[in-house]
Order: C-alpha cells, then sequence, then structure tokens
C-alpha cells in the first residue's frame, strides 16, 4: 500500500495493533476511532521517503530500521528541566510525551484556557473532536502523529487578551524514552487582538536514542500575535521532527525562532498560510551541527491574500562531520498581489568535512509582488579573522566572535530578553565544545 | 626597538620587499613615504604577521625577540599595532565587545587578568571623548556603515586602548578630512614618549605638518632607497618622486 517514494509504515502499524488501545484516552470511543483512521490514511502513504523532493536531505528510513516503539505510560522519573529560571509565569512538561503534572505550573488567567490535550478530549469532547476535524494537509506523518499521540497541550486565548508573560513548553526524556517514539501534539488558536509568546524547549539526555515528534497546529486572528522560540537540544542520538501549521489572519503577525543543536537527524517543519489581508510572518533560525548531526529545516510559505508580508532568516554553521539543509518555498497565489516575501540562508563552514544544503522555490502566479531570496556557502571571513587577531585574539578567540556574531545576528531583534541571551549562551557552549577538541 | 633586516617578502609568488632594513629605537617617530606599489602595505603586513605574506630572507626582530616566530595576536601581545589602511567591517560583533575581548586577550598574553568592566567602560568612554567620537558608536557593530573618516578614528580609538609600544600606522590619513586628520593626528601625538614609536606610512605629506617624524624614508621597489629628516618629506611634496630620481610604479 505504501505510496510511490515512501518507506512502509508497517512498523508503526504492528505497534499502533499492539498498544494503540493502551494510548492515553484511547477508552474514548472518539479518540479509539480518530486513532484507527488517521493510522490508515498514514499507512496509505507510509514514511516520506528519501526520493521526495521536500525529504531530500532527511532519510526516515532510520525510522525502519532502529527501535521506535510506543510508549503507554512513562514513570516521569527525573530529567526536570528547567531552562529559563528567569521566565515566570506558566509552564508545562512533557516527560517521554507525556503531560507530567507534577512539575508543570498553570496559571489561570481571565480569557485564557491552557491545559493539557488529554485533559481537553476528556472534558471537552465535543469540540477536542472539532480540532481534530480540521484540514488535512495530506502529510502522512501528521496522520501518524494523531494516530499514536500521547500527550500534549490546548492553548485559547480569546479577543483582545494578553497572556500575562510567555508560556514554557518543556518536552523532556528519561530512561524510559529508549528506543521509544515520543509523540505529542498541541493547538493554539489566538482570537481577534489577543497576544501569546511560546518557549518550547526540547530536551534530552545523550545516552538515549528516541523520535520525537512534535506537532503544532496554530490559528492567529485578526491583529493577533503569536511568537514561539524553539530550542532543540535532544539527546545526540534522537532523531527530531517538528511540524508547526499556522493560519495568520488579517493583519495578524505570527514569529518563529528557532535554534537546532542536538540531536542526530532533525527536521523542522514550518508552514504558515497567509490568509489575510496585510498578514505578516517572520521566520528565524540558526543550526549549528558537527559530528554526525543533521539539520533540515523546511518551510513552506502560502500567501494567499493581497499585501502580506514574509521575512525568513536561517543561518546554519556546520563543523566536521556536520550536515544541514534549508528549504524554503514560498508560494504566492494569483490574488495575493503587492505581497514581499524575503528570504535569506546564510552557511558557515567550518570544516571541509561539513555539507551545508540551500534550496529556494518560489512559485508566484501574482504578477505585482516583490520576492527576493539568497543563499550561501562559505568559510570565516580571512580578513575579518586577521583583523581579530592583530588586536591580540588568538585563532580560537578570534573564530568563536565571529561565529557567535553570525548567529547572534538572527536573535538580535528578539524582546524577549531571556530568550535572546539564552540562544546566545547556547550558540556559545556549542562553539567552546568545539575549540576545546 | 625594531630591527629589520634585509627583509625579502614574497605575496603570491610575486616578489614586494627586496631587502628592507629598518631601525627604529624607542622613543622615534618614523615616516615610510612612496610610490604605490612600492610595498609599504606589505611591510606593515609583514610586521604584523599577515598570512600570505611569505618571510623568504631577513629577520625582523622586537625588543630582542624574533618576530617572525609569533602568530599576530602574539605580536600584538608583544605591544605592537597595525592600524589598517582599511579597517574591516565585522557585522555582528559590537565595538564595545570586540574591544572588550582584545584587551583582556592581550593582558592574559601579559599574564595580567581581566580589566574590571566598570574599569573598561570608564577607559573606553574617556578614549572615546578624547577622540570624539560619539559613545554610541561603541554600541555598533565594528567599522559596519562608518564612513572612511569615522573607522580611522576608530583605529585610534582600539590604538589608545591597547596602549601599544610601537604602533604601525598604515596610510592612516587617508580618506580623512581637514578635522578627522588634526583630531587623528593629536591622538597618534599623544601616544609620543620616550618608551613608544611610531611608524607612519602615508602617501601624503599632509599628516607629517601634524605628526612631525624624526625620519623619513623613501621605500621604492622593495626598498629604502633614501633617509632623512623631516625635511625629506618636504622636499618630495614639492619636487615629487621623480624630482629625488625615484620611478613611481617602480613595482
Amino acid at each position: 500500500m505504501t505510496a510511490k517514494n515512501h518507506l512502509d509504515g508497517l512498523k508503526f502499524k504492528a505497534q499502533f495493533d499492539l498498544w494503540g488501545g493502551s494510548l492515553p484516552r484511547s477508552e474514548l470511543a472518539w479518540v479509539n476511532m480518530l486513532r484507527q483512521e488517521a493510522m490508515a490514511k498514514f499507512l496509505q502513504f507510509g514514511l516520506p521517503g528519501p526520493k521526495m523532493e521536500a525529504w531530500k536531505y532527511t532519510n526516515l528510513g532510520q525510522l525502519n530500521s532502529g527501535n521506535f516503539d510506543l510508549l503507554t505510560s512513562s514513570d516521569r522519573a527525573g530529567n526536570e528541566t528547567a531552562p529559563f529560571e528567569s521566565l515566570d509565569g506558566s509552564k508545562i512538561v512533557f516527560t517521554d510525551g507525556f503531560y507530567n503534572k507534577a512539575t508543570s505550573t498553570i496559571e489561570s488567567q481571565k480569557g485564557v484556557k491552557f491545559l493539557s490535550l488529554n485533559d481537553y478530549m476528556k472534558d471537552y469532547p465535543e469540540a477536542a473532536q472539532k480540532l481534530f476535524n480540521k484540514k488535512d494537509d495530506g502529510s502522512s506523518l501528521q496522520n501518524l502523529n494523531t494516530a499514536i499521540m500521547t500527550g500534549g497541550y490546548v492553548l485559547f486565548v480569546d479577543e483582545n487578551t494578553k497572556l500575562a508573560g510567555p508560556i514554557q513548553i518543556i518536552h523532556n526524556t528519561t530512561t524510559s524514552s529508549e528506543n521509544k517514539s515520543i509523540t505529542t501534539k498541541c493547538f493554539i488558536d489566538l482570537q481577534d487582538n489577543s497576544f501569546a509568546q511560546m518557549v518550547e524547549t526540547f530536551i534530552g539526555s545523550d545516552e538515549h536514542n528516541y523520535w520525537r515528534h512534535h506537532v503544532t497546529e496554530a490559528i492567529v486572528g485578526k491583529n493577533a500575535v503569536l511568537e514561539i522560540y524553539q530550542i532543540q537540544q535532544e539527546s545526540k542520538k534522537a532523531i527530531h521532527t517538528a511540524d508547526t501549521h499556522v493560519d495568520v489572519d488579517q493583519r495578524a503577525n505570527f514569529k518563529h525562532y528557532s535554534l537546532n543543536l542536538g540531536g542526530k537527524i532533525s527536521r523542522t517543519e514550518i508552514k504558515p498560510t497567509l490568509t489575510g489581508l496585510q498578514s505578516n510572518v517572520d521566520l528565524r533560525g540558526a543550526f549549528l551541527g558537527r559530528n554526525g548531526n543533521s539539520h533540515d529545516v523546511f518551510t513552506h510559505m502560502k500567501h494567499m491574500f493581497p499585501e502580506g508580508t514574509s521575512d525568513q532568516i536561517y543561518r546554519g554553521v556546520l563543523d566536521k562531520g556536520g550536515k544541514s539543509s534549508f528549504q524554503g518555498k514560498v508560494y504566492v497565489a494569483k490574488d495575493a498581489q503587492l505581497t514581499n516575501a524575503d528570504q535569506s540562508n546564510k552557511n558557515l563552514i567550518l570544516d571541509r568535512n561539513a555539507e551545508a544544503n540551500s534550496k529556494p522555490e518560489l512559485l508566484i502566479y501574482a504578477d505585482d509582488v516583490k520576492c527576493s531570496h539568497g543563499a550561501t556557502v562559505g568559510e570565516l571571513d580571512a580578513e575579518a579573522l586577521y583583523y581579530l587577531k592583530s588586536r591580540g585574539l588568538d585563532q580560537n578567540a578570534a573564530k568563536a566572535l565571529l561565529v557567535e556574531a553570525f548567529v547572534a545576528e538572527v536573535f538580535e531583534d528578539i524582546k524577549l530578553e531571556p530568550v535572546r541571551l539564552k540562544y546566545l549562551e547556547l550558540a556559545l557552549n556549542w562553539l567552546s565544545e568545539e575549540t576545546k577538541e | 626597538m625594531l630591527e629589520i633586516k634585509n627583509l625579502h617578502v614574497e605575496v603570491g609568488g610575486q616578489k614586494i620587499l627586496k631587502g628592507l632594513n629598518l631601525t627604529i629605537n624607542d622613543g622615534e617617530v618614523h615616516a615610510i613615504m612612496g610610490p604605490n606599489g612600492a610595498g609599504k602595505s606589505t611591510l606593515s603586513y609583514a610586521i604584523c604577521g599577515k598570512p600570505g605574506y611569505e618571510i623568504t630572507d631577513g629577520s625582523v626582530t622586537f625588543k630582542g625577540k624574533n618576530f617572525l616566530e609569533l602568530e599576530a595576536s602574539e605580536r600584538a601581545g608583544e605591544g605592537v599595532f597595525l592600524g589598517f589602511q582599511y579597517p574591516v567591517e565585522i557585522p555582528g560583533v559590537s565595538n564595545i565587545n570586540f574591544l572588550r575581548a582584545a584587551i583582556n586577550s592581550v593582558r592574559k598574553y601579559r599574564n595580567e587578568g581581566e580589566m574590571a568592566a566598570g574599569d573598561f567602560l570608564k577607559l573606553i568612554r574617556s578614549k572615546a571623548a578624547e577622540l570624539e567620537m560619539d559613545p554610541e558608536m561603541l554600541k555598533r557593530a565594528v567599522n559596519v556603515g562608518f564612513s572612511g573618516g569615522e573607522k580611522k578614528r576608530n583605529e585610534m580609538v582600539q590604538m589608545s586602548m591597547l596602549d601599544p609600544i610601537l604602533a604601525v600606522l598604515d596610510e592612516t590619513d587617508s580618506g580623512l578630512d581637514i578635522d578627522a586628520l588634526r583630531i587623528v593626528a593629536d591622538g597618534i601625538n599623544r601616544m609620543r614618549c620616550p618608551e613608544k614609536s611610531i611608524l607612519v606610512i602615508t602617501h601624503y605629506q599632509r599628516l607629517l605638518d601634524y605628526v612631525v617624524p624624526d625620519f623619513v624614508h623613501v621605500l621604492a621597489n622593495g626598498k629604502i632607497v633614501k633617509s632623512g629628516d623631516k625635511t625629506l618629506a618636504i622636499r618630495l611634496e614639492k619636487e615629487g618622486y621623480a624630482g629625488l630620481g625615484i620611478e613611481e610604479n617602480a613595482a
């Protein structure tokens, strides 16, 4: 049944047949049905394969060759990471993909509904079903995610409501995650004129081998603002796939920042659709790879209405044994006149044995638009390096300063200072690991 | 302080310096003039260890040490400063962070502790004020979007912060209007003292009206062909290189 250029997903079916009924909320008939249907849809296609253009740089064949069994519960012990001591407010923790109530802090706010997805499915079954009835983007992984998800959250923000502070989402792991699939899903719905900031960290201990697949489905209402800040520090053995789908309405603003430093394989997919006049999307990210890391960022920006703006800035730093790819697809519909879409991907190669791929793809059907794209792959600027050395910085210090600056530029407009500083700190740590070698 | 003997330098296989000799003693200001392509910038890079400038013969000794064995950063640590003809733009690195890194690197090389943040800020503010640099520029990325004059002024701020023993200034006067030239010259003159030396490389005599040299040398075709006192610069300005029997573009 596997579709062309896909890999079969029979392994997941076998696991699902064994454990699907024991997954959270499978006791509810509608959830059980939802899972079954999603699994059937997934199997029609199978896993995306490396012969597919969009998956050219990330081979999920490893999901079939390794063990990624389903996990029906987690003892949730240990590894309680709090990446942002300086951020107050709500924090939701998923340990091995399960909502960890003990370490989560959910503060209530008028006009804001924020709770675990499993609780929402139990307490608001009708509304929850509607969430899942939304459009299917045809990606088999989304269906697999629905079939085997174990946790997640929902966030609803009423009109004219501003979240009291950023919400932290922490995805951590314990020894239970070894050789497991960790699957989470969340829904964000911001009504008109509302405002939310989410700071999401994926973290795992380096010994553990697991596949984490996280899906975010978001809607940003008219004039609303949604900012998502992701930090990916998965185990060095892990496969990490995170997908964000977002509809951005009239004059709304969606910002997505990401820093990828962990994992053996990481794939960050962001698919914003500009669904109203003058909506605006900013995507920013950096990926740092070495020693067998492979980072893949795939964006698909869909301009459906006039006068929308989108801006994408991605930077990669690849050292010995690191590999990356950036694929940025921009679609401008016939009616989306006066669209302004920019895209830039710069990569810095620190070693001959490193690889960076960059592939812009522009599909423009409107005739009065401004679209730009630029991609570079290069080494550190020898003139700048010498300039710094002539002022007393040794080779390593000069190199670190230049790489830090290269990465910092992506994050410089972040107003949430603790997050900006965290990004810089993590990038610096990564660099110092490198210079120690 | 600095002793250069029979220096031969090649860049990309091309012979640029062909047996240059120069001795600079403590407290002296030397000016090197010469036509385009004579090897003036090559001399400054060879002294300061730029990669790609291959020393094929001769020696450079600084304070008794074989300078050619040292990395560029170590030469800075020893107290040599190079003022660039074309200061490099470094996006994303603020002037202030750059200077802090530079000062602390040099201190580390000399086995001194890091400078306290408060002392550093005090020092940099006073140096910027001396050189009439807008303190806002300290927060901006190194040389990015700076005018030619601002870049040169920034070089002088860096120099006065690093407080070198020997300053090698490569065409520091180019691109400066008369007011900026005066400020930069004041900066150079402030450094003059019996323990410190300056090597000014220039195309024009103009800067030497403000920074009066003890010695003037003419560099042509990879060698110093004439040396004298400050009057040599004035003669050059009046009569040109040809008047002294030196071919332009000899290299």
